[in-house]
């Protein structure tokens, strides 16, 4: 064996080792595995109970109001959810097809859903998959029209309360919400009206933050 | 998992422009390595003498693929990660015949142009100049070639989906492919090369 | 050209002309191959793209159209993808990077080898005003391919032969086809 070997001249070594090689994968398996990940559990868990996980609507609200544009907004829901109402500067990535949906590792990504599990379900996704900062918004859409978008305040409201109140209508006009006032209940069924979608001049831009740049030749 | 580094994060937009840069030192280098900054030695490949094109070429191709597969098979690179240039077969097509004519007639590609003029080929310079009015001409014919360039697109596929075949056969077959072309290749050069001279 | 770079360019001139008298053998084709497979593997790995040549030409040409005629240049929907939507400079292009890498690698390899000369590429069969014409010709040519075909060799066939795409693959079999198809009517020029 040694003597074929060393009787070959470079380029017939370079050959017979490559040819191994080729040989090799005939029965070496799928090379596309980015699909399995590994989780450290105890860094998610650390990070669960820190509340590091996670915004809230207010924040995010004032952040859009803010003009902000150092976040990714997600809306997980289907594409017929995200075309009756979004939050201004949301993109759409329905769950299914999350994992291709291009996200850079360093960009800052805020998940929502409808009540927030599937925004839940994503974070842990996203945090196995090593992004360095993905949130969830807390409670979802859900969350956002009872507090933004349809804010209310108590019967009996303090000094307090009202200037808070007072904000809080502010930032739902902004939305193109409708403050409640009057009864304490907070009647934010599906009955309510939801704004309609030309909000913000500033939303970001489609297709994320930064343009995607071609990547061609 | 931690490549492509680029698309982990690992630096930003500017850094990669001095990464291109080194890169490009890295390609220009070998081209000039191999020859490929004279037409000649080039062109010899299309008429059988000289076969370095070819042998060049697949071997580089199979380094990288068979390097890509490996790297990717341990977990070190995500494949899915690596940028595949979408297929728009009939444009394709069309222009790579395109540009064989163009290859043989002005003597060089566009990279192996750029390493002709900077070791003082003045065909070389003149190639480049005549690549910024061909891409000119095509940006002013755009609108009326729009469609064609547009057209039987599908998408970034890969040969072993194309096939649906496994990766790894594609790879061996690729691998066999090249290294009985470079055996024939060296049967083709004895064969003309040694007629001629 | 100012009295310095005269005197840098004479240098260079001066030290090609030195490496020149003896320039060495070319490489085996399979080691350089060998090292451009890495090189294209290590922008793989680190970029997650590879390499590329026609594209940094387009940003070129974009970037000329831009300074003379800017309006023509923006409603012109080729030129306007490469001129990006303004929030950066269009020659700030990985690709153009890239060639200019390109440029001095070529010359470096030149410079090392000897084969630094100011020479005119061509057969003994055929005068330097009428390569320098085939040249220009087959430039141009070669620039309406590229776009056509959204790439090069070094793009299309090298990178996109290295992740198995279908089109890369089509398109180099057909750029070996048509080179060597067209070779018998140009072998004036080099035989």
């Amino acid at each position: 064996m040694k003597n074929i070997f060393s009787g070959m001249n470079l380029n017939q070594k370079l050959g017979s080792f490559v040819g191994i090689l080729g040989v090799a994968a005939l029965f070496l398996g799928n090379p596309y595995t980015g699909s399995t990940a590994t989780v450290n559990t105890k860094e998610l868990t650390a990070l669960i109970q820190q509340e590091a996980d996670h915004v809230e609507a207010e924040q995010l609200a004032d952040w859009i109001i803010q003009g902000k544009s150092d976040f990714r907004l997600l809306d997980l829901r289907s594409e017929a959810e995200f075309a009756q109402y979004h939050i201004p500067g949301a993109e759409n990535a329905p769950l299914a097809g999350l994992s291709d949906y291009p996200v850079h590792r360093n960009d800052k990504v805020i998940l929502y859903s409808e009540g927030g599990i599937h925004a839940a379900q994503a974070w842990i996704l996203f945090k196995a998959r090593e992004y360095k900062s993905a949130y969830v918004l807390r409670g979802g859409l859900d969350e956002w029209k009872e507090k933004i978008l349809f804010p209310t305040v108590l019967l009996k409201p303090s000094q307090q309360d009202l200037a808070a109140y007072e904000k809080k209508k502010n930032v739902s006009k902004f939305f193109g919400g409708s403050p409640q006032t009057g009864s304490g209940e907070a009647k934010t069924g599906p009955q309510m009206a939801m704004p309609k979608l030309e909000m913000p001049s500033q939303a970001v831009p489609p297709g994320g933050a930064k343009k995607k740049k071609k990547e061609g030749c | 998992m931690n490549a492509p580094f680029f698309k982990f994060g690992f630096f930003n937009d500017d850094v990669s422009l001095i990464v291109a840069f080194v890169i490009g030192i890295g390609f220009g280098f070998f081209l000039e390595r191999a020859g490929f900054g004279s037409a000649r030695k080039l062109c010899a490949q299309f008429y059988l003498t000289d076969m370095a094109v070819f042998k060049v070429m697949f071997t580089a191709i199979i380094t990288a693929m068979v390097g890509l597969y490996y790297l990717s098979l341990a977990g070190f690179v995500d494949l899915s990660l690596v940028n595949v240039n979408p297929t728009f077969i009939v444009p394709q097509t069309i222009g790579g015949l395109i540009l064989g004519v163009g290859f043989v007639v002005g003597g060089y590609c566009p990279g192996t142009s750029c390493v002709a003029a900077s070791t003082g080929r003045i065909d070389g310079a003149v190639y480049l100049a005549g690549i910024l009015v061909g891409v000119f001409a095509f940006g002013e014919a755009f609108p009326l070639l729009k469609g064609f360039y547009n057209s039987t697109s599908m998408g970034s596929i890969t040969l072993p989906e194309l096939l649906g075949v496994s990766y790894g056969l594609v790879v061996f077959l690729v691998v066999l492919m090249a290294v009985g072309g470079f055996a024939g290749a060296t049967w083709v050069e004895k064969k003309f090369a040694g007629a001629k001279s | 050209m100012t009295a310095q770079s005269k005197a840098v360019s004479m240098n260079v001139i001066g030290v090609a002309e030195k490496t020149e008298r003896t320039p060495h053998p070319y490489s085996n084709p399979y080691l350089a191959g060998l090292g451009l497979g890495l090189v294209l593997l290590a922008a793989f790995v680190v970029m997650g793209r590879g390499l590329g040549a026609s594209g940094a030409f387009s940003s070129l040409v974009a970037t000329g159209v831009q300074a003379v005629a800017p309006e023509h240049a923006k409603s012109n929907e080729y030129f306007a993808e490469y001129l990006g939507d303004g929030s950066q400079h269009p020659l700030k292009d990985w690709l153009v990077f890239e060639v200019l890498g390109v440029l001095v690698g070529g010359f470096v390899s030149g410079i090392l080898a000897g084969r630094l000369r100011k020479t005119v590429e061509k057969g003994p069969n055929i005068s330097v005003r009428g390569r320098l014409t085939y040249a220009f010709v087959g430039g141009i040519i070669m620039g309406v391919g590229a776009k056509l075909a959204r790439g090069c060799t070094s793009g299309q066939a090298l990178t996109g032969g290295a992740v198995l795409g279908v089109g890369s693959w089509a398109f180099m079999m057909m750029v070996f086809a048509g080179a060597y198809a067209a070779a018998y009517f140009v072998r004036r020029q080099w035989r």
